[in-house]
């Protein structure tokens, strides 16, 4: 990845709408021919951000480049980038061709040419023998494809994509994900994704962006987010994180001992504590599927304590345990693999459960 | 900042943007709208010369025209032929909205909305002759009863006098006040009447308690657009009338045009408008408590 | 069974608004000078002597350039002002749109009158031309409000799409915009051109000798024997009047259809 040239950059970047200020100082590089995305919660300045890269909303300070340009003064038309809307924003007065078509107007093609190039870009997102029809009676799905082909045709350096599957169902997002990805891969442009659902962050991305209240609070690759927050926020965000509060004993040469409420003493990595001190406590944090019930006669591969299960929750593959650890106050979810044979354990029930210092993040 | 750039950055901004594409309706209206408003409400206040208004500040026109009992008893009877129109008109259209929307099928709602507003569309002079010809004294109504043997001399309470007008214009003004109504009936959400029942009501009683209250928005639109327009009404007087139960329009007319008295007449225009106003906001005021919370 | 009292009552209420319009045919076609009951006979003189009257086709041809003209000037100043209103924020934004819908709620004698007076006091001599400022001033709040629902149904981002793909705002404008408000561009010209061509009052007063045909109208009816011709010329514009309302209207559905957006009913 390291050798891949820097597509945008954005260097201070700072936009307020009257008092309010939506975006607080970005800095951030995207590499050319990354799937990118910028995921946080509505109202936290994502699609913003996303916005002033097309160039539909000026900066008030700082700097957006794109492929090494300053794009200060140029208008949306005249920027390397396309977007794909939320709404779609497919025009319902023209065909589903004169649409793909749309951005090729001003290049004077030649009849044929145009038609081949609306026809391979229809081909390209699976709509091929459908330019004909009017625009108003496609599905949710075929807009959505319209959209990306259309922008696409253009072949800008990069393609926006401002929460384009939040208005599907889950079967057909699911499948747009997939199909997404492997459009990205064949066109090799740089995609960036604004989203608020973390799930289709981490599976479509390169990497990723977390975003509260006009910051980046995290740019790291999906596995990194998800194994390694930096702060509790973003555990939060993403995924389920157990919290359990902890003190830090002492520090050095890259490990650190920390006293937990439920696992006692326990000696870490530096790494597992990727986040800055924000002074708001003290906590250990871990997954749900890194703990484990343990059968009778099991052996724990690590670690393991004592505690009872207080909550039983049944998914079909997997059922959710909120146990609470033997020196704990709250208890703590597990998340389980229901294993042909394994009974799913009542309420109530003491148990041994298996665990793995690797696996605990610490915030500070 | 210099003006100049400071300027340049407005114009460029969304507010500058606005007020430039809003500007050539608005000097329009600033012109030939604000200005002769203006005009008329300063030669209100001015004394009347011979064939010129004299820059000579005076109430006396205002206390000419609400003093004289003429001017008085020809003001009060337009406001009360304004308020019976606005009255009949709403009373008479609302269970029309009612019906349009919660009776007829929603793809036959458009059809039934352009039968009520096609006779809106035809002249208005020859709508009022022909209530001159229905309802007067050897008119339809008339003669239709006589010919039955159902009355054996015409009715003169229904002939070339105040009531005839107020039937006139609450045919004119019908459209006006069937669409604001059947516009918030349209908006209500249907759920809302079920759960009336659904918490025990009747049909009846959910209509009081959800439907009504619901609908205060759309009648005071009704009852403004019909009552404000009314009282300036020339046509009906002049031709129903014949010219000889004069209402506020008329009266205007003389006094700024055969009389030559622009001041006495902008004095009662003005003070026309100052009691539509007044009662516009008192009955405002009077259903705030259904107004609150809705748009 | 039930008793539909409500679809009774309001079948009685259409048979109240259609009255005045049934009539009118019966008296035109009607041999006899008095309009009044019993008919007489049928005859088509009064068709015949409105035809021949040349004053008639003077004030109409008078009404068609008046009516022309306020329908395209009212419709241009409310797409402006439509377009400013539903796109943009700006300073003054609820003075200066009150100000311009003002004319819907204000009594046409006000309006006509307080015009007069300016115009007496600038110097302006009273034609055609003053009719024209009189009848845009009370068009343009029907344009801006048809105009305005016409521009709201319109996606934001459609706009930044067209420029996304490199259009400039002009183009945008002409190539996205202007069709999708072009049904409600019609309906506009049609309805302000209806109302132009109804309205008496500022005809009447600021017409100086110059008549439309509604004060052509309006002179008529003092003269008895003239007034069968006028139920002939009445009948006529009904015909004409249905016929422009039906074209709007299917403009209007037509828009509705091709932004795919909910049929809510009604010009107002």
């Amino acid at each position: 990845m390291n050798e891949r040239p820097t597509m945008i950059e954005f260097q201070d970047v700072h936009k307020y709408y009257g008092d309010y200020h939506a975006l607080r100082g970005i800095n951030a590089t995207i590499k050319a021919g990354e799937f990118f995305s910028l995921l946080g919660p509505s109202g936290c300045g994502k699609t913003t951000l996303l916005r002033t890269i097309a160039g539909f909303e000026e900066i008030s300070s700082g700097a957006v480049l794109i492929d090494g340009k300053h794009m200060e003064g140029v208008p949306a038309n005249q920027r390397p980038t396309n977007m794909v809307f939320q709404s779609y924003a497919i025009f319902p007065h023209l065909t589903v061709e004169e649409n793909v078509g749309f951005g090729l107007r001003r290049e004077r093609l030649a009849k044929d040419v145009l038609a081949r190039r609306v026809g391979e870009a229809l081909e390209m997102v699976g709509l091929k023998g459908y330019g004909a029809r009017g625009a108003h009676a496609l599905s949710g799905g075929q807009r959505q494809r319209v959209a990306l082909a259309r922008a696409l045709i253009l072949k800008p350096k990069v393609l926006l994509l401002d929460e384009p599957l939040s208005a599907l169902d889950k079967k057909m997002r699911e499948q747009m994900q997939v199909e997404l990805i492997k459009l990205q891969r064949q066109v090799g442009i740089t995609f960036i994704l604004v989203t608020h659902d973390q799930e289709e962050a981490l599976v479509m991305s390169d990497r990723i962006a977390v975003m509260f209240e006009g910051e980046i609070a995290q740019l790291a690759d999906p596995e990194t987010l998800y194994r390694r927050p930096n702060s509790r926020k973003v555990a939060d965000f993403i995924g389920t994180m157990n919290f359990m509060p902890a003190s830090v004993v002492s520090e050095s040469g890259g490990r650190i001992e920390v006293d937990t409420q439920g696992f006692g003493r326990v000696e870490i990595d530096a790494a597992q504590a990727p986040g800055a001190t924000t002074g708001n406590g003290t906590s250990i944090g871990f997954r749900p599927e890194t703990l484990t019930v343990l059968f009778e006669g099991q052996v724990a591969a690590d670690r393991e304590c004592m505690a009872t299960i207080e909550e039983v929750v049944y998914f079909g593959d997997m059922t959710y345990y909120d146990v609470r650890l033997d020196g704990m106050q709250t208890p703590v979810r597990i998340s389980m693999r229901n294993v042909f044979g394994r009974p799913v354990l009542d309420i109530g029930t003491r148990t041994r459960v298996a665990w793995s210092p690797g696996a605990l993040v610490l915030f500070r | 900042m210099s003006l100049a750039t400071r300027w340049a950055r407005f114009r460029k901004s969304e507010g500058g943007s606005g007020l430039a594409l809003v500007s050539p309706t608005a000097i329009y209206a600033i012109l030939l709208l604000a200005a002769p408003l203006a005009t008329i409400l300063l030669f209100s206040v001015l004394t009347d010369g011979y064939l010129v208004v004299e820059p000579v500040f005076t109430f006396g026109n205002y206390i000419e025209t609400w003093t004289n009992r003429i001017y008085r008893s020809v003001m009060m009877r337009s406001l009360g032929v304004s308020v019976a129109v606005t009255v009949l008109t709403v009373l008479l259209a609302y269970p029309v909205a009612y019906f349009v929307s919660f009776h007829v099928q929603p793809s036959k709602k458009s059809l039934w909305l352009f039968l009520i507003t096609i006779p809106f569309w035809t002249s208005y002079l020859i709508r009022v002759f022909l209530w001159k010809v229905i309802l007067g004294y050897n008119g339809v109504i008339n003669s239709g009863l006589m010919a039955t043997g159902i009355i054996d001399e015409p009715l003169t309470a229904i002939s070339y006098n105040v009531q005839a007008f107020v039937v006139t214009l609450a045919h004119a003004y019908a459209p006006f006040a069937i669409l604001p109504i059947y516009v918030v009936l349209e908006k209500i959400d249907r759920s809302l009447l079920e759960a009336g029942q659904d918490l025990g009501e009747s049909k009846f009683r959910t209509f009081l308690r959800v439907t009504l209250p619901l609908s205060v928005p759309g009648i005071a639109a009704a009852v403004l657009i019909v009552f404000i327009p009314t009282i300036g009404d020339y046509v009906t007087p002049n031709l129903i009338g014949g010219g000889k139960i004069p209402m506020i329009a008329n009266m205007i007319e003389v006094l700024m045009l055969v009389r030559d008295n622009k001041p006495l007449g902008a004095a009662i225009a003005v003070s026309a408008m100052a009691i539509v106003t007044a009662v516009s906001l008192l009955f405002l005021f009077t259903i705030r408590k259904y107004l609150r919370g809705q748009k | 069974m039930k008793i539909p009292v409500l679809r009774i009552y309001t079948i009685g209420y259409l048979i109240f608004l259609y009255a005045p319009i049934l009539l009118l045919p019966l008296f035109a076609f009607n041999d006899s000078k008095v309009i009044a009951f019993p008919l007489s006979g049928f005859t088509t003189q009064w068709f015949a002597q409105m035809w021949a009257d040349e004053q008639m086709f003077n004030s109409f041809k008078n009404s068609l350039i008046v009516a022309g003209s306020a329908s395209v000037l009212a419709t241009t100043f409310g797409v402006f002002a439509a377009r400013a209103s539903t796109r943009y924020n700006f300073p003054g934004k609820a003075g200066i749109l009150g100000l311009i819908m003002l004319p819907l709620v204000l009594p046409e004698m006000i309006v006509a009158m307080s015009l007069l007076v300016v115009l007496l006091a600038v110097g302006v001599p009273l034609s055609i031309f003053t009719i024209i400022l009189g009848h845009v001033l009370i068009c343009t709040p029907f344009a801006v409000a048809i105009l305005t629902s016409a521009f709201q149904s319109l996606d934001r981002s459609l706009e930044e799409a067209a420029y996304d793909l490199g259009e400039t705002a002009w183009s945008t404008f002409r190539l996205i915009i202007l069709p999708l408000v072009m049904p409600g561009i019609i309906s506009s010209l049609l309805i302000a051109f209806t109302i132009s061509l109804d309205e008496f009052i500022i005809a009447f007063f600021l017409g100086g000798n110059e008549t439309t045909l509604s004060v052509y109208i309006f002179g008529q009816f003092r003269f008895p024997a003239k007034v069968p011709a006028i139920m002939a010329l009445g009948t006529v514009l009904v015909c004409l009047s249905i016929c422009l309302l039906t074209i709007a209207e299917y403009f209007r559905r037509r828009g509705i259809a091709k932004t795919g957006a909910k049929d809510t009913g009604g010009f107002l």
